[in-house]
């Protein structure tokens, strides 16, 4: 099976082109146009710019994206697009976009829901999978843990009660003024700071669900810092290095326990933060020690990419392209 | 009206008391750095309205809506401008069609991003850090 995936639910446009055969993933063409340069001065992703960038790009990302792997729309058995979460001016670009070429072409349409296509980005590996499975999702947008009994049996255990764990790194980014975009900022002043410099919260851990919060340790670096006399480079690289430890500690443990709880045979890691290289290594360790083999996906399918929802796009079934409607506020149950 | 609150769980149950007051169709405008309260009190508020789901950070996809049960009330709808350039984008992703609505409470985060657009009868909310810890003071005024 060939399929073409779209995703514009954020400041990414992205296409891809994947091949399925006998149950493995190969992934002939994946195209990005990042807007991170575009957003850059304004702190954060400014959804009127976006959508107007995802006008621009969606048809050059999708024809590189046929020719880069050398396939023409007649082999394409199906369109995967993303129809939430995300930001309704720019998801309105790629539903629309693959309304119409499901039409064009008369081909099958597939709602893909954005937090589905970072869960089987983990498919894209072509590694065993074993159940249960508890896959944790970490982006800018989101914080969940979901259980999966089979590969299409998923249910949310927990998520974030406020912030997401990319949101509060964003936001403390902003705090230290580091600019955007606030994962890789704070990564990489983290590198030269001490983590055990001061001592943040790691807020829900003891509580008895999975559920995760991170609004209180962003405001426990806000007041942290403004009772500092002066911050220096150092000073902001230790409360990096510390908020970035609190965060994966927290992200670590709950996960850890949950998959102890469901006695999971497998754990991934997917979305926009598991590009943190810390969280990657210290899950990854922790993981080990429950016996259970663990799966993250390379960094360039952890960002906002099309051919992790192509690969969602695998599991699901079409819909009349009709009925393809744009929700901002998509949930996986 | 001045309130000064001494913990996240005072916020909370400040914003629950404020909503027994409503009767649909207001529109609050909540102000104060990261970190000051902001959502908080939308919890606290959305409690006392009966909304069902847990309010999360609308940062991301800018705008929330939820079902609240107490009656005249349907709609709780929180809107966070953080991100916003400017007044036409709030425009652009519907929100002022929930401004004024008898069934509906709109709580805008980050107001001074959007000020074009803001209906006239904004009730404004300015949320401070207290010099305490967790201390928040919370300015109430009409206009």
């Amino acid at each position: 099976m060939i399929i073409l995936g779209i995703e514009t639910s954020c400041d990414e446009t992205a296409a891809s082109v994947l091949k399925i055969e006998r149950g493995r993933f190969f992934i002939l063409s994946s195209i990005v146009s990042s807007q991170i340069d575009i957003h850059r001065p304004y702190g954060g992703v400014v959804p009127e710019l976006a959508a107007r960038n995802h006008i621009i790009n969606i048809l050059p990302v999708i024809n590189q994206a046929l020719t880069k792997a050398k396939v023409k729309p007649a082999g394409i058995d199906r369109i995967a697009t993303t129809t939430g979460p995300g930001l309704i001016t720019a998801l309105l670009i790629g539903v629309e976009t693959a309304r119409v070429l499901a039409q064009q072409w008369q081909k099958p349409i597939i709602a893909t829901n954005h937090l589905k296509g970072h869960l089987y980005s983990s498919w894209l590996e072509n590694k065993p999978i074993r159940y249960p499975a508890l896959c944790l999702i970490v982006s800018g947008g989101h914080t969940e843990l979901i259980l999966m009994k089979s590969s299409q049996s998923l249910k949310k255990i927990g998520a974030t009660l406020d912030d997401a764990a990319g949101e509060s790194f964003d936001k403390v980014a902003q705090m230290l003024g580091l600019g955007y975009p606030g994962g890789p900022a704070i990564s990489k002043l983290a590198k030269t700071g001490n983590a055990a410099a001061f001592k943040f919260p790691r807020p829900m851990v003891n509580e008895p669900n999975f559920n995760f919060s991170f609004a209180g340790l962003k405001t426990a670096v806000l007041y942290t810092k403004n009772k500092l006399p002066k911050i220096d480079q150092q000073t902001k690289a230790d409360l990096a290095a510390s908020f970035q430890q609190a965060a994966t500690d927290v992200l670590v443990q709950k996960t850890i326990k949950a998959a102890q709880h469901y006695k999971a045979k497998t754990v991934m890691l997917t979305g926009g933060v598991a590009a943190n290289r810390q969280l990657r290594v210290e899950l990854g360790q922790a993981v080990g020690k429950i016996k259970a083999s663990f799966i993250v996906p390379p960094i360039k399918l952890c960002t906002d990419n099309a051919a992790i929802i192509a690969a969602a796009g695998y599991f699901a079934k079409p819909s009349p392209w009709q009925k393809l409607t744009a929700d901002p506020n998509l949930e996986i149950r | 009206m001045l309130y000064s609150t001494q913990s996240a769980k005072q916020t909370m149950a400040l914003g629950k008391k404020l909503s027994s007051q409503l009767k649909g169709g207001e529109v609050f405008g909540l102000s104060g750095e990261l970190g000051a309260g902001k959502t908080t009190l939308v919890k606290g508020i959305a409690l006392g309205l009966g909304v069902k789901k847990p309010i999360t950070s609308p940062t991301f996809v800018l705008m929330k809506v939820y079902r609240a049960t107490n009656r005249p009330i349907k709609k709780l709808v929180h809107i966070d401008c953080y991100r916003l350039k400017g007044s036409e984008e709030l425009a652009a992703i519907g929100a002022p069609e929930y401004f004024g609505q008898n069934d509906t409470v709109v709580l805008i985060e980050w107001p001074a991003k959007v000020k074009k657009i803001l209906p006239k009868k904004i009730l404004n909310v300015k949320l401070k850090l207290g010099k305490k810890n967790n201390q928040r003071n919370i300015n109430f005024n009409n206009r």
